[in-house]
C-alpha cells in the first residue's frame, strides 16, 4: 500500500477530546505524525484579564474536565504569590486532602479511557464506579460533581463537613482495594502486556528535552515532582515518596506509564489519610466558612508590576501560572494570565513517540500520555 | 439417538406436502387428461413445498431466538462489568436490577410456599456476595437503581426501537464512491449470512437442507462474508474503511486455515462431513454417546478461538477497532444497510456458537440423555420425558451458553493488534490445529473399533486436558506471579533530582 495521510480527529474515538493528528501511514505502519492542537481554543488567559481575581478561579476548573481542582488550586497559589497571602496551616491540609482526591479522580478517569482505547469496555466502568466514590467526597467539599470552585485566595470555601474525615477514610479502603480488581483485569491480562510493554518507548533525557513532565515522565525513571523536588503546600510535612517506574534501556513504554499511575493514586489515597491524621484542629472540627482558620484575609487588587508565579504538581505534569497585577478596575483584574499547561507540551512529544508502530499503536500510545484538550488548547 | 422426538416438524410437514401436492396433482391437470409424469410432479412438488416450509420455519426459529443473544450482550455483560463481576452478573439474571437485595421478591407469591427455596438461596448470595455497604454512597455506585417490574423485559423493546430507527435513516453513498460495489458488499455478507442456517440442524427433525457435504458446503459460505467486507472497505472510499478490509483480509489468512482444519479433525473423528451424522455419532448408544469435547479438548479451544475471530468479536475484532478505525469497514454504511450487516453480525456469532454446540457439545443430545434412559428403574420415565420435550431446546440452550461465553470473553479482554494474530494464527494455531488433526486420525484408526468408544478413552484425555489447562492457568509460585505483574518493579529513591527532597 502506498503511504498515505489519515486525518485523525477533531472528533475522533482515539483524541480524547477534539484536536486533530495526522498521520502518514504505510500500510499498517506510522511513518510521520503531525498534531494539530487548537480546536477548541477558548481564549481563557484573555478572558481571565477582564474578571476579577475571584471569578477567576471558576475559569481555571474550566481548564480541564477531569481534574479541575488541581487547576483551580494551580491558579490560586499563583495568585497568593502576587498578592502576598499567606494561608492558614489548616486550609493548606484541606486544599491538600482535595487536589489529592481529585488526582485519584483524574487517573481514574485517565484508566478508564485507557482500557477502550485498547478495547476492553470493563476497564471503564470498573474505574468510573471508583471515581464516582471520589467525586461523592469532591461534591461534599466543594459543593458540585464537576466543577468545584474550591480554593478561596487565602484558603479554602468550606471546612471539612462533618463525618467527612470517615467517609473519606472508608471510601478510600473500598478504593485500596479495587485497585487490586484493575491490576488482576490488566496486568494478568497476556493481551494488555503485549499491547502495552514495549510499545511507545520514551526515554528520560528526550522527555526532559521536550518539556515534558509529571507521571510521564517519571515512568522513565527520572524523579521529577515538583510536590517532591520543590515542596508548595504542606507536602514536605507528609511522609510520601514519589512513584517512580524503573524502564527499560529504551525507555519507558506504556506499562511503565499505566504503572506509575496506579501506584500513584495508592499514594496520593495514603496521603489523604495521612492528612487527615494530622489535620491541625484534628479532621472532626467544623469552622464556618470564612472562619480565620480555614480563610485569611486577602486583599482583592494587586498593584501595577507585581508579578506572581507558581509551578504546581498538576494530574498530568507541571502546571504554571504566571500573574501580573494592575489590570482594569485600578488593580481589581490581572493586567496579564499565562498558563502554562504540561499536556500542550506533551502531546507533540508523544505524537512524535509513535513513528514506527502500528496504526493499533496509536490509541495506545496516545492514551498513555494522558491528553486532557480542555487545558492544551486553553 | 438415544431418545425419539414426539414433535416430528419435518416429517409433519413433508407428510402435509406430499398429501397437498397428490390431491393437486390429481384434481388439476390430473382432472381433465391422462398425465402420465403426475406422480413425479406430485413428488417434486412435495419436495418443494416441504423445503420452503422447513427453511422458513428454521428461518423463524432462529430470527426469534436470536434475541436470547442480544438479551445476553445486553445484560449479562452489563453486569459482569457493573460489579463484583460474573457472580453478581449470574446473580441478577435472575433476581432483579436491585442489586443488595431483592427489589421484587417473586417467590414469595407462589402458591404454596414452593418458592422458599429461591428465597433461601437469594438470601445465601446476598449475604456472600452481595453488594450492600453501610455508606449510601458507596451503594449507590454499587448497585444500580431499580427499574420496577421491567426486569422481566430486559431490553427486548430497545431492538424494536433500533430496528425502527434503522429503517428511517436515510441511505447516504459517499461522494466518489464505488457505487456498484458498495451496493453489492451488504448483499454479500447478509445473504451468505443467512445462506449458512439452511445447513444447520437444529433438531433431529428440524432442519431446512440435509446435504451429504453439509459441513464443508457451510464453511465455504462461512468464509465468503470476509470478502464482503473486502469489498465494502474498499468502496468506501475511506481510509478508515480501507485499512478496516485490508485487516479483514489478512486477518482471514490468519484464522480461516487453522479453522478450517479443525473442523477437519472433527469431520475425520466422527467420520462424516454431514452434521446431522456428526450429532448422532456423539449421541447414538452404538458409539459411546461420548461428546467431541471430551475427544478433542484441543480442537474445541481452537475452533472457539478461530470461531471468535472469524465473527470478530473482541480480541479480535481489529477490522472494526472502534478505537482507531472509528468504526472499521463500515463507518459509511447507514440506515438498515448497517442495521442488517450488524444482525448479520450477530447471526453470525449465533451460528458459530450453533456449530460448536452441535460439533463438540453433542447437538441436541440433553446432557447425560443416554445414561439417563439406561437407569434401570427410572429410565423409561427419563426417556418419556426426552420424547416429549422438544431437543432443539438442549441445542439451543447449549448454543446460548457459549455465546455467553463470547460475551465473558468480551468484557475480560483486549483487543490485539494485526501483526499479534497473524503471529498467534501461523505461529501457534495452525502447529496446534495440525496436530489435533493428527490426534483425530489417531483415534479415528487406531482406538475406534466401530463400536462404543472405551470409556477410559474419554476420562483419560479430559483429565490430561484438565491438567494441562490447570498448570496453565494457575501461577502455583507467588513471588513468580509478583515478578510477572510487575516486570519493571516500582522503587522508591530519596536520591532524587533535581532538587533532593525535603530542605
Amino acid at each position: 500500500m502506498a503511504e498515505m495521510w489519515i486525518s485523525m480527529g477533531p472528533q475522533h474515538p482515539m483524541t480524547h477530546g477534539l484536536w486533530t493528528l495526522k498521520v502518514k501511514v504505510d500500510g499498517e505502519t506510522v511513518v510521520d505524525t503531525e498534531p494539530d492542537l487548537g480546536y477548541i481554543h477558548r481564549g481563557v488567559e484573555k478572558i481571565c484579564e477582564a474578571r476579577d481575581f475571584t471569578q477567576i478561579t471558576t475559569y481555571c476548573d474550566r481548564l480541564c474536565y477531569a481534574s479541575a481542582n488541581t487547576w483551580s488550586h494551580s491558579y490560586i497559589y499563583a495568585a497568593e504569590d502576587l498578592m502576598g497571602v499567606e494561608v492558614p496551616e489548616r486550609a493548606e491540609y484541606i486544599r491538600l486532602i482535595a487536589t489529592e482526591l481529585q488526582r485519584i479522580a483524574s487517573h481514574l478517569m485517565w484508566l478508564g479511557a485507557y482500557c477502550p482505547d485498547i478495547g476492553n469496555l470493563t476497564g471503564l466502568v470498573w474505574c468510573l464506579r471508583e471515581r464516582e466514590l471520589m467525586m461523592d467526597l469532591l461534591q461534599e467539599l466543594g459543593g458540585s460533581r464537576m466543577h468545584y470552585n474550591f480554593p478561596r485566595i487565602g484558603g479554602v470555601k468550606r471546612d471539612l463537613p462533618h463525618g467527612f474525615a470517615q467517609r473519606c477514610k472508608v471510601k478510600l479502603d473500598i478504593f485500596l482495594d479495587r485497585i487490586q480488581e484493575y491490576e488482576a483485569l490488566l496486568d494478568e491480562s497476556t493481551i494488555f502486556l503485549i499491547r502495552t510493554q514495549g510499545v511507545g518507548y520514551a526515554k528520560a533525557a528526550d522527555q526532559i528535552n521536550h518539556g515534558v513532565t509529571g507521571p510521564n515522565v517519571r515512568a522513565a525513571g527520572h524523579n521529577y515532582d515538583v510536590r517532591w523536588a520543590h515542596p508548595y503546600s504542606v507536602y514536605d510535612e507528609i511522609d510520601w515518596t514519589p512513584s517512580l517506574e524503573r524502564p527499560s534501556i529504551k525507555g519507558a513504554d506504556c506499562y511503565d506509564r499505566y504503572r506509575v499511575r496506579v501506584e500513584e493514586m495508592r499514594e496520593s489515597a495514603k496521603m489523604v489519610m495521612q492528612s487527615l491524621e494530622q489535620i491541625p484542629g484534628g479532621a472532626n472540627t467544623y469552622h464556618d466558612p470564612g472562619d480565620p482558620a480555614i480563610l485569611a484575609k486577602a486583599p482583592s487588587r494587586a498593584k501595577d508590576g507585581e508579578t506572581g508565579f507558581h509551578h504546581y504538581e498538576d494530574s498530568r505534569g507541571e502546571s504554571m501560572f504566571y500573574l501580573v497585577g494592575g489590570g482594569e478596575g485600578r488593580g481589581k483584574m490581572p493586567y496579564r494570565v499565562s498558563i502554562r499547561s504540561p499536556m500542550f507540551i506533551t502531546i507533540p512529544y508523544a505524537s512524535k513517540c509513535m513513528i514506527g508502530y502500528k496504526i493499533a499503536d496509536i490509541p495506545a500510545i496516545m492514551g498513555s500520555f494522558d491528553p486532557c484538550i480542555g487545558e492544551t488548547d486553553r | 439417538m438415544a431418545a425419539g422426538e414426539l414433535l416430528n416438524v419435518r416429517g409433519t410437514v413433508e407428510s402435509v406436502a406430499t398429501a397437498i401436492s397428490g390431491l393437486t396433482a390429481q384434481y388439476t391437470i390430473g382432472m381433465t387428461r391422462y398425465w402420465p409424469q403426475q406422480e413425479a410432479f406430485a413428488s417434486g412438488m412435495a419436495a418443494l413445498v416441504t423445503e420452503v416450509v422447513m427453511g422458513t420455519v428454521v428461518f423463524a426459529t432462529i430470527m426469534t431466538t436470536i434475541l436470547a443473544l442480544l438479551w445476553t450482550e445486553r445484560k449479562f455483560f452489563g453486569r459482569i462489568m457493573d460489579r463484583r463481576g460474573a457472580t453478581t452478573a449470574f446473580r441478577s439474571l435472575w433476581v432483579g436490577e436491585g442489586g443488595d437485595d431483592a427489589t421484587i421478591r417473586w417467590w414469595d407469591d407462589l402458591p404454596f410456599g414452593i418458592g422458599k427455596p429461591f428465597g433461601s438461596v437469594h438470601g445465601w448470595l446476598n449475604k456472600h456476595y452481595g453488594n450492600a455497604h453501610e455508606l449510601e454512597t458507596v451503594n449507590r455506585v454499587g448497585n444500580r437503581s431499580y427499574h420496577g417490574a421491567w426486569w422481566a423485559l430486559p431490553g427486548m423493546i430497545q431492538n424494536v426501537a433500533d430496528g425502527m430507527k434503522f429503517m428511517t435513516k436515510e441511505h447516504m453513498v459517499p461522494e466518489k464512491a464505488d457505487r456498484f460495489i458498495f451496493e453489492l458488499a451488504p448483499v454479500i455478507i447478509i445473504s451468505t449470512t443467512v445462506l449458512v442456517f439452511a445447513f444447520i440442524p437444529l433438531g433431529p427433525t428440524l432442519y431446512a437442507a440435509n446435504s451429504e457435504l453439509s459441513l464443508l458446503f457451510m464453511m465455504a459460505i462461512f468464509g465468503i462474508a470476509p470478502l464482503g467486507v473486502f469489498f465494502a472497505g474498499w468502496s468506501s472510499n475511506n481510509k478508515y474503511t480501507l485499512i478496516g478490509g485490508m485487516r479483514s483480509a489478512a486477518q482471514l489468512t490468519a484464522y480461516e486455515i487453522p479453522l478450517l482444519i479443525t473442523v477437519l479433525a472433527v469431520a475425520v473423528l466422527s467420520g462424516s462431513f454431514n452434521l446431522i451424522e456428526i450429532v448422532e455419532f456423539q449421541a447414538a448408544s452404538s458409539s459411546g454417546a461420548v461428546w467431541n469435547l471430551f475427544l478433542m479438548p484441543l480442537g474445541a479451544v481452537l475452533f472457539l478461538v478461530t470461531m471468535i475471530a472469524e465473527v470478530e468479536r473482541i480480541p479480535f475484532d481489529m477490522p472494526e477497532a472502534e478505537a482507531e478505525l472509528v468504526e472499521g469497514w463500515w463507518t459509511e454504511y447507514g440506515g438498515m444497510r448497517w442495521g442488517l450487516m450488524f444482525a448479520s453480525e450477530y447471526l453470525r456469532a449465533y451460528a458459530a456458537c450453533l456449530l460448536f454446540a452441535l460439533m463438540f457439545l453433542g447437538g441436541w443430545e440433553a446432557p447425560f440423555e443416554d445414561v439417563l434412559i439406561g437407569l434401570p428403574m427410572v429410565g423409561g420415565l427419563f426417556g418419556t420425558i426426552f420424547y416429549i420435550i422438544p431437543h432443539t431446546g438442549w441445542l439451543l440452550i447449549k448454543s446460548w451458553l457459549v455465546f455467553a461465553g463470547f460475551v465473558w470473553v468480551r468484557s475480560a479482554l483486549h483487543r490485539v493488534r494485526t501483526d499479534q494474530i497473524l503471529e498467534f494464527g501461523w505461529r501457534y494455531l495452525l502447529p496446534l490445529s495440525l496436530l489435533n488433526l493428527a490426534l483425530a486420525f489417531w483415534l479415528r484408526l487406531a482406538v475406534f473399533d466401530d463400536g462404543p468408544w472405551p470409556l477410559m478413552v474419554p476420562i483419560f484425555i479430559t483429565t490430561i486436558a484438565v491438567v494441562l489447562f490447570m498448570i496453565l492457568v494457575m501461577d502455583e509460585d507467588e513471588e513468580a506471579l509478583e515478578a510477572q505483574r510487575r516486570p519493571y518493579s516500582v522503587q522508591s529513591t530519596s536520591v532524587a533530582s533535581p532538587g533532593a527532597g525535603k530542605e
